[in-house]
C-alpha cells in the first residue's frame, strides 16, 4: 500500500493507495499513526486509491480514530470507493465516523 | 451431460502476506470468467477473513489450508479445508455496531463480514479439519462495472 502525507492549513491529509488488508493495516497504522503528535490533531484519510478493506484494515482504522480522539483532534475520511462504503455500512463504521464524498466537505468540515 | 464450470484451486498459509496475494489471484480468475465487480470483492473478502481467522486462531501455522473457488451461474461457490483448531464460523457472536468510537472494541469485525455477505455458510468437522464452504450471489455484470451497494 502506498501511503502519502501532507498538511494542509492545519489539518494531515494522508492519501491512501492499494489494498488495506492484513498484510497491509500494521505498516498503515504505524505510518499514520505516527503523523499523530500535536495535540487537538486534525486527521483526514483520503480514501480514493483503495479498493479493497478487510477487517484488519477496519481495526486500523478504528486505532487511529481512538488515538485522534484520546489527543482532543477530530478524524473525516473521503472519496471512499462503493465497494469500501459497503464494507463501512454493514460494520457500522459509517454512522460511527466523519465520512464525506470529497476531500474538499472534509476539509471544511474539520475546519469548522 | 454436464457443464464444466470454471475453478480455481490453491492451498495457502494462513499468513497476510500469503492471503493477499491468494486474494488478489482469486478476484483476476472471476474477472476473467465474467463474475461481477461486487460478487468477486465479495468472494475475495470472504476468503480473506476466513483465513485470516484460521492465522490467528487456528493454531496450525505450518499446515496449508486447501481453497477451491468455482463458478457457477447464479453464485460463487468456495471452499476452504485447513487443519486448523475445530471452528465453526457461524457460532461467532456478532459485534456490537451501535457503539461510539470511545467503546467500539478493536476486533470481532471479520466473521461478522463472513456470515452478512454470504447467501449460505456451512461448516463441517471432517477427518480433523475444518470445512468452510460459502456461496456468493452474483450480480448482473453492468456496462458501467459496478452496482450499487444493497445491504439492508
Amino acid at each position: 500500500m502506498e501511503i502519502h502525507d501532507e498538511r494542509i492549513g492545519d489539518t494531515c491529509v494522508v492519501t491512501a493507495k492499494g489494498r488495506l488488508d492484513g498484510g497491509a493495516s500494521a505498516t498503515f497504522a504505524d505510518k499514520v499513526g505516527s503523523l499523530i503528535t500535536s495535540p487537538n490533531p486534525k486527521l483526514l484519510i483520503d480514501f480514493a486509491g483503495v479498493d479493497f478493506v478487510t477487517s484488519a484494515g477496519l481495526r486500523a482504522v478504528l486505532l487511529l480514530v481512538k488515538r485522534v480522539k484520546a489527543a482532543g483532534g477530530s478524524f473525516a475520511l473521503c472519496c471512499v470507493q462503493d465497494s469500501v462504503r459497503e464494507v463501512l455500512d454493514i460494520t457500522g463504521f459509517t454512522g460511527m465516523l466523519s465520512i464525506h464524498a470529497a476531500r474538499g466537505d472534509a476539509l471544511a468540515a474539520l475546519a469548522g | 451431460m454436464t457443464t464444466s464450470q470454471p475453478r480455481f484451486e490453491a492451498s495457502t498459509l494462513a499468513t497476510p502476506e500469503a492471503i493477499s496475494g491468494l486474494t488478489e489471484q482469486v478476484m483476476a480468475f472471476l474477472d476473467a470468467h465474467g463474475v461481477d465487480v461486487r460478487a468477486t470483492h465479495h468472494a475475495a473478502l470472504v476468503l480473506d477473513e476466513i483465513l485470516t481467522n484460521l492465522g490467528t486462531h487456528g493454531d496450525s501455522p505450518d499446515r496449508p489450508a486447501r481453497i477451491s473457488i468455482v463458478v457457477q451461474p447464479d453464485k460463487v461457490v468456495g471452499e476452504i479445508v485447513d487443519a486448523g483448531a475445530p471452528f465453526d464460523p457461524r457460532l461467532a457472536p456478532d459485534p456490537s455496531l451501535d457503539l461510539s468510537v470511545d467503546d467500539r472494541a478493536i476486533g470481532g469485525l471479520g466473521l461478522y463480514l463472513v456470515r452478512k455477505l454470504s447467501c449460505t455458510l456451512e461448516y463441517a468437522r471432517l477427518d480433523g479439519e475444518n470445512c468452510t464452504t460459502f456461496a456468493i450471489s452474483r450480480g448482473k455484470a453492468s456496462p458501467e462495472g459496478t452496482q450499487n451497494n444493497g445491504n439492508s
